[in-house]
């Protein structure tokens, strides 16, 4: 067997036969069975408002009650007229989460007020809003809000398709993009950095030169790159295995739980399976390859925390951008992000699993994708194969560029 | 002739200082050979060539007859760095066997092999420990293991003493002996020139990365040996009195010194020109002085290191800051 296969079967054995590795792939599904749970539980808790009216106008109030939800709302119409000032003081003293204040001209332009303590919380602030645009439009109009609701009740849904297959509803398929990206995200990110202390292990424990007399240092990166790789396959395919499990025995395992409903997930084709593996494959290579260096370059643990934030830079540059991606995968931002190497791999399949790609982009993006990392790869075993056997100092930047001119 | 290793002109510079200054020399096939010199001599840069670690900038290196360092090479080379660390997790046989795989064992032979070393050094109940519960003299014995598991024609060790104990120093020139038996090479630097005396069959003594001298161990001894100073101890006080008259006899001793420190002798004392050493020995027997010891002086291998390095070489030979 060639140098760099054995060092890869070492890696991957090693880290196989851990606990840690056992912990980790059977947390996977209770996260995934989270994700499923969690949102239905979520949805069925939520605290309710205690809400003071003051309503100068006198016509909204009451219809304002029967809009919001009682199970949310406590509602108490304060006909005291009291002033901003107790109002205040009752939210210091919990008595009310907030006050709405209705003046006399609401009808006209006047301005509802609401304070509270809760005025940040976008979802209940949005009903609450809503609920006031009804209650005045009902005061305008002379209308019940029953029947402003039967009015506003429209049966209108999205539906994501690319023209192709058959399609699944918008929502479902933004969760997948997002669940995706998300995996690939954290399995470059874990796997690249446990190359990158792999490396550092070998030399504080001091072994590098008995492996580098017995095998080239390229050997030594290529066999921990592909040996730890090979653990993120297995893991992440695991994963997908129980996924798709739980995905068909979803509605059993909510039962569990005493739950039915969830994020319905719609199913992925065999062409989206190799845009995920690929941009998985290239995306870890790329990264790995660039910790590798970063792990060679550094003699201690500690010092390969601080010498790796470049590498961090990059992948939360990426991770700011993935709202880019999930507001409009079509529009130019998108585009761009998916062709630059080091955000392509993580992005591409979220923006293909949202349609915002064709055929062409994606085999652009691969190939520009895996230029860069055959260049970056080459760039880091030539630092890798200077670095391993030095001990002490980090190199500053220049001495850099001298490591990537040796012969 | 057939050598295990051959360098010529061998040269490596770093950043603004030379590490190796055109080096040769050549390594017999079945002896042990021993490369010697102060720290920052350049006797692990030199390894480190033979071995393909780093890159010569000059000269020519070739092992055992037609191989240049690198891929071929490197099956039949087994090398003991002086920085030489085991994984810490990795159980012991699984260690010694992964180093056998690497250097080109099929994964059965390796297993196989690193049984017999475990068993060779005592260690066959560690087998399925972690390197980390091995205390450090075991540790190093599974070093040695996992550089010579593959039977390598040609051994490279570097420093190997370093931090050995005495037991541990007499096991290690122990298995350096068998291996020789073997047929094996050995080929090691060392600044512990006790250690290389025990031995060497022939040394390279090399200073700021530079020859200084070369050859079989005795021959060199021999070379540097003072036909004219002689180390005597008496039986006792009254021996020593009735030699007096002899030590004194400028015609015979042209000089006396004290012993030097730990020696068994009484004296050293240098011959007059044109007196030689029955001579000595005639007229002491004729004075009636009893002698537990009559020796022709021969240096230490560390005496001729610091006579032909200079004691002033053996201490500094700094490296300068890169």
């Amino acid at each position: 067997m060639t140098g760099w296969l054995v060092i890869a079967k070492r890696e991957f054995l090693e880290r196989v036969r851990t606990k840690w590795f056992a912990i980790t792939t059977a947390i996977g599904p209770i996260f995934m069975i989270a994700l499923l749970v969690v949102p239905v539980l979520l949805a069925r808790l939520g605290g309710t408002t205690k809400l003071a009216v003051v309503d100068h106008s006198g016509q909204m109030a009451d219809s304002l009650r029967r809009t919001l939800p009682a199970s949310d709302w406590e509602i108490t119409i304060r006909t005291d007229d009291p002033t901003e000032a107790s109002l205040l003081a009752e939210i210091r003293d919990k008595k009310i989460d907030g006050f709405l204040v209705i003046p006399k001209d609401a009808l006209e332009q006047g301005e509802i007020v609401y304070q509270g303590d809760n005025a940040t919380a976008q979802v209940p602030m949005a009903k609450l809003q809503f609920a006031v645009m009804i209650s005045r439009m009902g005061a305008i109009k002379h209308l019940s809000p029953e029947d402003i609701a039967k009015l506003l009740s429209v049966n209108f849904s999205t539906k994501h398709t690319t023209g192709e297959a058959a399609s699944a509803s918008g929502g479902a398929t933004f969760a997948l993009g997002y669940i995706v990206m998300f995996i690939l995200y954290l399995a470059i990110v874990l796997y690249g950095v446990n190359v990158m202390r792999s490396v550092v292990t070998e030399k504080t424990s001091r072994v590098v030169e008995l492996m580098i007399a017995a095998t080239k240092p390229r050997a030594l990166m290529l066999g921990k790159i592909v040996g730890v790789g090979a653990v993120g396959v297995v893991q992440i395919l695991a994963w997908f295995a129980m996924a798709i499990a739980l995905i068909v025995f979803r509605e059993p395992i909510l039962g569990l739980f005493g739950l039915h409903g969830g994020i319905n997930l719609p199913p992925l084709s065999m062409t989206d399976g190799v845009v995920i593996l690929v941009d998985f494959v290239l995306g870890y290579f790329f990264y790995a390859s660039l910790y590798a260096a970063v792990g060679a370059m550094v003699s201690s643990d500690q010092e390969a925390q601080q010498a790796q934030t470049p590498i961090t830079m990059l992948l939360v540059l990426t991770i700011i951008c993935v709202q880019l991606v999930a507001n409009d995968p079509r529009a130019t931002g998108p585009a761009i992000l998916t062709l630059v190497p080091f955000s392509s791999p993580i992005l591409m399949p979220m923006r293909w699993l949202l349609g915002g790609a064709t055929g062409m982009d994606v085999a652009l993006s691969f190939s520009i994708l895996a230029a860069s990392t055959w260049l970056v790869a080459m760039a880091s075993a030539r630092i890798f194969r200077v670095g391993i056997l030095m001990y002490g100092k980090r190199p500053s930047m220049r001495e850099l560029g001298r490591w990537l001119r040796y012969r | 002739m057939s050598f295990a290793v051959a360098i010529e002109g061998v040269t490596k510079r770093f950043a603004d200082h030379v590490a190796v200054d055109s080096i040769s020399f050549e390594v017999p096939r079945g002896v042990v050979y021993g490369v010697l010199g102060p720290n920052g001599a350049g006797k692990s840069t030199t390894l480190r060539m033979i071995n393909d670690i780093i890159a010569p900038d000059g000269g020519t290196i070739r092992i055992l007859d037609t191989l240049a360092p690198g891929r071929d090479a490197a099956p039949k080379i087994g090398y003991l760095p002086e920085e030489r660390g085991l994984y810490p997790k990795m159980r012991v046989a699984e260690m010694i066997a992964f180093m056998g795989e690497l250097r080109g064992m099929s994964a059965r032979d390796a297993k196989a092999r690193a049984g017999a070393w475990l068993e060779r050094l005592g260690l066959s109940k560690w087998a399925r420990n972690k390197v980390q519960d091995l205390s450090k003299g075991m540790q190093q014995k599974v070093q040695f293991a996992a550089c010579a598991i593959h039977d390598p024609e040609l051994l490279i060790l570097d420093e190997p003493w370093s931090g050995l104990d005495p037991i541990n120093a007499e096991v290690l020139r122990d298995v350096v002996a068998e291996q020789k038996k073997a047929g094996r090479t050995i080929l090691f630097s060392t600044h512990q020139m006790e250690q290389a005396e025990k031995i060497c069959d022939e040394v390279c003594i090399i200073a700021r990365g530079k020859k200084v001298l070369e050859g079989g161990l005795v021959e060199l001894k021999r070379a540097a040996q003072k036909d004219g100073l002689v180390a005597i101890g008496f039986a006792d006080d009254q021996a020593r009195a009735k030699a007096a008259a002899v030590i004194a006899d400028r015609s015979i001793v042209a000089a006396e010194r004290p012993p030097r420190h730990g020696d068994t002798a009484d004296m050293e004392v240098e011959l007059a020109p044109g007196a030689t050493v029955d001579g000595l020995l005639a007229a002491l027997v004729g004075a009636g002085a009893s002698v537990r010891r009559f020796e022709v002086v021969v240096p230490t291998l560390h005496q001729i290191f610091v006579d032909r390095v200079g004691a002033e070489n053996a201490i500094v030979a700094e490296r300068s800051p890169s």
